[in-house]
């Protein structure tokens, strides 16, 4: 995983970026679970339904709640931009690969859910269009990969 | 890049290092703390409006799930049912001066019952929703037509409170409920499907404001416009005497 060019670089600011937007999406995610199991009452909605949308067929992806899947791709973000900020692992091209592949994948999922709640539910849950604004700003955070795996590889 | 260097670099990493774990270590704990209290919290817990009941659109399913409270002889052929809601000044009008003659004169004497369905207007009273839902946790413990009076008789003071919640465990725990239970039943989503099916079930027959009293008999139900007692018992009593001129 490892594949240190020459000097230790600084730790990459766009890395830093996405382990704190993606934290702050794994609280997002695990109060959505959270209401999921039970465990928070209703959620509580100044505007939009979360109610209709959690409690849609969608909700769940093969019995799976879908806040769960969330909590997962967070986490597997958050894990992954913190190794990567480690010294030996500021270059690696596994790590680039990884963040970016995983950060689109998570940006195209939230994109369907999103079309689901205004096209197939016709509700919104304030909760989940923070979590497609942050998967956003993470995707975004991860462009500068691109470069990282350009410049690996000459 | 002098050994020197790179050592500062390192240095200087190490630093921005540190200010990222300072900000996630915030995060972290503005995360937890707000989930934590969410999930820890009874306010979190206590279903204050309507929910998503399934199959509401199917007649059937709605008779089934909407449930009244009935007070006297459940035999009685002659119903006295009341959609009301427990923050309406009127409401509190008919079960402060007008049920009380009710009961003693027509329910007791087994001419009727009483029925009441939750009817709580959401977009103007704050607190109904709940308060249907409190008169249900006391009938939990067969104490709902108590709770229910008590509710009416202090209408005005919890109506004008920011959060009802306590004041309705106050109540439980003045009638010598079991609180603990109460409040378990207060502050979870128990009673709010059969409440938002007596909502939806008033819609269907028409009932646009309360209190609206209709009485029913062999499967016909008149919407009573004038609800004192002496047109009620009028009109009652007109209903049980035998048709002398058919």
């Amino acid at each position: 995983m490892s594949e240190v060019t020459g000097a230790v670089p600084g730790p990459p600011l766009n890395r830093m970026l996405v382990s704190v937007l993606s934290l702050i999406g794994f609280f997002v995610a695990i109060y959505l679970w959270a209401h999921n199991a039970g465990l928070t009452g209703p959620i509580v909605c100044g505007v939009g339904d979360c109610a209709t949308v959690q409690s849609s067929e969608y909700a769940r992806i093969g019995g799976v709640p879908v806040s769960a899947i969330g909590v997962g791709g967070y986490t597997a973000l958050f894990l992954l931009s913190l190794i990567g900020l480690q010294p030996p692992q500021r270059a690696s091209r596994t790590i680039a690969a990884l963040l970016l592949s995983g950060s689109a994948f998570g940006v195209a999922f939230s994109g369907y859910l999103t079309y689901l709640e205004a096209a197939v539910i016709q509700a919104w849950c304030q909760y989940c269009v923070a979590s497609a604004i942050i998967i956003t700003l993470i995707f975004l955070a991860t462009l500068p990969e691109i470069g990282r795996l350009k410049a690996s590889r000459t | 890049m002098s050994r020197s260097e790179e050592r500062r670099q390192a240095r200087d990493g190490g630093g921005d290092m540190k200010k990222l774990y300072i900000v996630l270590g915030v995060v972290a704990v503005i995360g937890i703390g707000a989930v934590g209290y969410t999930v820890g919290s009874g306010s979190g817990g206590a279903v204050s409006e309507p929910i998503i009941v399934e199959g509401l659109d199917d007649i059937n399913r709605l008779v089934e799930l909407a449930q009244g409270m009935t007070k006297g002889d459940p035999n009685a052929t002659v119903s006295i049912i009341e959609f009301g809601d427990f923050q309406c000044p009127a409401c509190q009008q008919f079960a402060t001066q007008v049920k009380p003659q009710v009961e003693l004169a027509l329910i007791e004497s087994g001419k009727a019952k009483f029925i009441y369905y939750d009817w709580p207007i959401i977009e103007a009273h704050q607190h109904a929703f709940l308060a249907a839902r409190a008169a249900r946790c006391a009938g939990d413990q067969d104490q709902y037509w108590e709770y229910h009076d008590n509710l009416f008789r202090n209408q005005t003071r919890w109506a004008t409170e920011v959060n009802a919640e306590g004041t309705f465990i106050e109540y439980a725990s003045s009638l010598g409920l079991d609180e603990g239970e109460f409040a378990s039943c207060l502050r979870s989503d128990r009673h709010a499907e059969v409440v938002t099916a007596n909502m939806e079930l008033g819609m269907q027959l028409g009932v646009r404001g309360t209190p609206t009293i209709i009485v029913e008999q062999g499967g016909v139900p008149r919407n009573i416009l004038n609800w004192d007692f002496q047109s009620l018992e009028a009109y009652i009593d007109d209903l049980l005497t035998p048709n002398e001129g058919a």
